[in-house]
């Protein structure tokens, strides 16, 4: 009597386990019905109108889809949490998000140092991370360990190569000055630009001054007359909005006017408002179409979630670079099917080959590259609209 | 020598700034003795109530006097529903209180106008520039250097040769005495406080046009602001301005002739040398108490 007592107490515990299996999740983050994604981004702090536009875009984007049934019979959950551009608030956000939220994955991310600060974790954690807005040099010869990232973001070095390069064949840029946020988003920058420098030696292509910012720093009065001293007839920008708009007020405050290039990020229209006039002729790469350029996809697409956020239309460009971080990645959950797991979806992102989606084009993955997009154009302001300037430029692919 | 001269243009505008933020601070620390942690909040406070009567068409005036005064208005609710019931409270508690002063206002600055950079409309050009000899300073700068000035003088006016001013340097003194000679020192008490938050508030609106609107604008002049009051002496007014000036020239000419890298190290190593030297801070006194 007491050997059977054992057994059925023994039969019952087994079957409760069993049960309990069969009712957690197949995978975190994803139940039948929804699937829960997470970011850390600078809604706050001097970074926040880059914040405000992409983690907004991506939430609007997101909303879109659940309006339309979601993917697969399931809708998305985003949660969003304020790093202040700050790396140990982006790490502890994170590790929350990862431990004690349990998201399916990481949906972009704000600050090549905030990402930096995070990247090992995101590794050894073997979480999905979706187009971290950081440059993306910093995932070079990490071919054995990104298994689980996913990026259509451009490396600031490639960018500031091809500045240089637009600068001296098509600008006759010869002196050349770097502004830039000393840390390591505006130190690839640099990094990219000194290479460009380097290749065009022959053609008389010289670095004068590479002057920084602290990210603390309210003004920049200083840079300002030093940038002047250098006499460059070229300056290059690599700041956040404010300080990228107070510069190039600051230089136009002591009479200094070189040919001024910048970086994408600082490309969105709410530049006009700050710089206000400072904002005119200024040449910049971007790695996708702009909203306003003629792209009817593209403009359709940020109508969407500008009816859905009507805050983002003051931030257009940082609204529609969240979709494209995104996109590839629903792009991915399509692909994989209803019996969705990190594996598979990992799978289905490496089928994805010359893929277009509303905002972003041309994304290729494969199981040994993770960049899935390597060209960039040349744009220029001109009374607050661009115009594009110039053909894809290619780099070659790095991881 | 231009360069130098340019240098010293800009440190001179930003140290303006950092002098009306000092002036605050320390003319709350004479009266109380407290250290005033959310001065700087304050400030932003009143710049954006400034901001959003400008949005609502008022002349530029009327809208930097509405903002000033809501500054004014923080200060004085602060002493009388805040530090005057917590009377018995030790110094160091009524600086925390002045902490969770600065917490609340962050977070309601956020709440209600957001994290946004806004520009703040200024009737001064920014890029309309005079030059003398080679030097150039904007219509800004030149703006904010002057109007800074004019404030500290008032205020200097204000406590050393009006019968108020007598009476806050009584309280600052002795506040019982001063109160048994008939001076209401409740009432002296807020009024610095409302004083503090004005000037705070000027300081705000002399600096959105410069350095954009947002809610931490505020940040890095308060620590500057503070760290030129412990230069200048933490109980002297013309202390405060000193060190708001020496402290913005220093910055402008190391940042121009070493390091942008460590402008902001250099200008706290600077304050580090005078106090080893000077304890009291540059013009402040020294007291002896009697045991």
């Amino acid at each position: 009597m007491r050997t059977l007592t054992r057994l059925i107490i023994a039969m019952t515990v087994v079957a409760a386990l069993g049960t309990a299996a069969v009712g957690q999740p197949a995978e975190r983050g994803v139940t039948p019905t929804e699937i829960v994604l997470g970011t850390s981004m600078p809604m706050s702090g001097p970074a926040s109108p880059w914040g405000m536009g992409v983690g907004g875009g991506i939430d609007a984007w997101l909303r879109h889809i659940n309006a339309q049934g979601g993917i697969n019979g399931r809708t998305f959950r985003f949660l969003i949490r304020d790093d202040a551009y700050l790396p140990p608030r982006a790490v502890a956000n994170v590790r929350e998000l990862v431990e004690r939220d349990g998201v399916f994955g990481i949906v972009s991310q704000i600050g090549t140092a905030n990402c930096y600060a995070n990247r090992d974790f995101m590794v050894e954690s073997k979480t999905l991370w979706i187009t971290p807005a950081c440059g993306a040099d910093m995932w070079a010869g990490m071919r054995e360990r990104n298994r689980y990232v996913f990026i259509t973001y451009p490396g600031y070095v490639d960018e500031g190569i091809f500045l240089t390069k637009y600068g001296v064949e098509s600008l006759k840029a010869k002196k050349i000055a770097v502004f830039y946020q000393n840390d390591l988003y505006g130190q690839q920058g640099l990094l990219g630009v000194k290479r460009g420098v380097h290749a065009f030696q022959a053609k008389g292509a010289k670095l004068v001054a590479q002057v920084s910012y602290e990210v603390i720093d309210a003004e920049v009065t200083a840079q300002a007359l030093k940038l002047k001293e250098s006499g460059a007839d070229t300056l290059i920008i690599y700041a956040d909005p404010r300080r990228g708009a107070l510069i190039v007020r600051e230089i136009a405050k002591v009479g200094y006017q070189p040919t001024l290039m910048s970086t994408f990020t600082l490309m969105d229209p709410m530049m006009f408002m700050l710089a206000g006039e400072a904002w005119n002729n200024i040449y910049l790469a971007t790695y996708m179409p702009m909203p306003g350029m003629g792209d009817a996809r593209t403009d359709a697409a940020l109508a969407t979630i500008t009816r859905i956020n009507p805050a983002l239309a003051r931030l257009p460009f940082n609204a529609a670079a969240g979709v494209s971080f995104v996109e590839p990645f629903l792009e991915g959950i399509r692909r994989a099917g209803p019996a969705l797991t990190k594996e598979r979806l990992v799978e289905a992102m490496e089928t994805i080959k010359n893929w277009d989606g509303e905002m972003i084009r041309g994304v290729s993955f494969t199981k040994d590259s993770r960049q899935g997009i390597n060209r960039m154009f040349m744009v220029k302001s001109e009374r607050g609209q661009y115009t594009k300037l110039s053909d894809w430029y290619t780099y070659p692919k790095k991881f | 020598m231009t360069q130098l001269a340019q240098y010293l243009v800009g440190g001179l505008a930003t140290g303006s700034l950092y002098a009306l933020v000092a002036l605050g601070v320390v003319l709350l620390y004479r009266s109380s003795r407290v250290l005033n942690f959310a001065h700087g909040d304050i400030a932003t406070l009143g710049t954006f109530v400034a901001f959003t009567l400008l949005g609502r068409k008022l002349p530029f005036s009327l809208a930097v006097a509405g903002g000033l005064a809501a500054a004014a208005l923080v200060g004085v609710l602060f002493f009388f529903f805040v530090l005057r019931p917590a009377k018995e409270a030790s110094l160091l508690g009524k600086i925390v209180l002045t902490l969770g002063l600065a917490l609340v206002l962050g977070g309601a600055v956020q709440v209600v106008w957001g994290t946004e950079t806004l520009v703040f409309p200024f009737p001064l050009s920014d890029t309309r520039i005079y030059r003398v000899g080679q030097v150039v300073v904007s219509e800004t700068s030149l703006g904010t250097i002057v109007t800074g000035i004019v404030l500290m003088t008032l205020l200097y006016v204000l406590v050393q040769g009006t019968k108020v001013g007598l009476a806050m340097r009584a309280v600052a003194q002795n506040a019982d005495a001063a109160q048994a000679l008939g001076i209401p020192a409740r009432r002296i008490y807020a009024l610095t406080w409302g004083l503090a938050g004005a000037l705070g508030g000027a300081a705000g609106v002399l600096l959105a046009p410069v350095v954009f609107l947002d809610p931490f604008m505020m940040l890095d002049p308060f620590l500057k602001g503070f760290a030129a009051a412990v230069m200048g002496g933490m109980d002297s007014l013309p202390g405060a301005v000193l060190g708001g000036f020496l402290l913005g020239i220093a910055e402008s000419v190391f940042a121009g002739y070493i390091s942008f890298k460590f402008k902001t190290t250099m200008a706290f190593a600077v304050i580090i040398l005078v106090l080893l030297v000077r304890p009291e801070g540059l013009l402040g006194r020294v007291y002896h108490r009697r045991v």
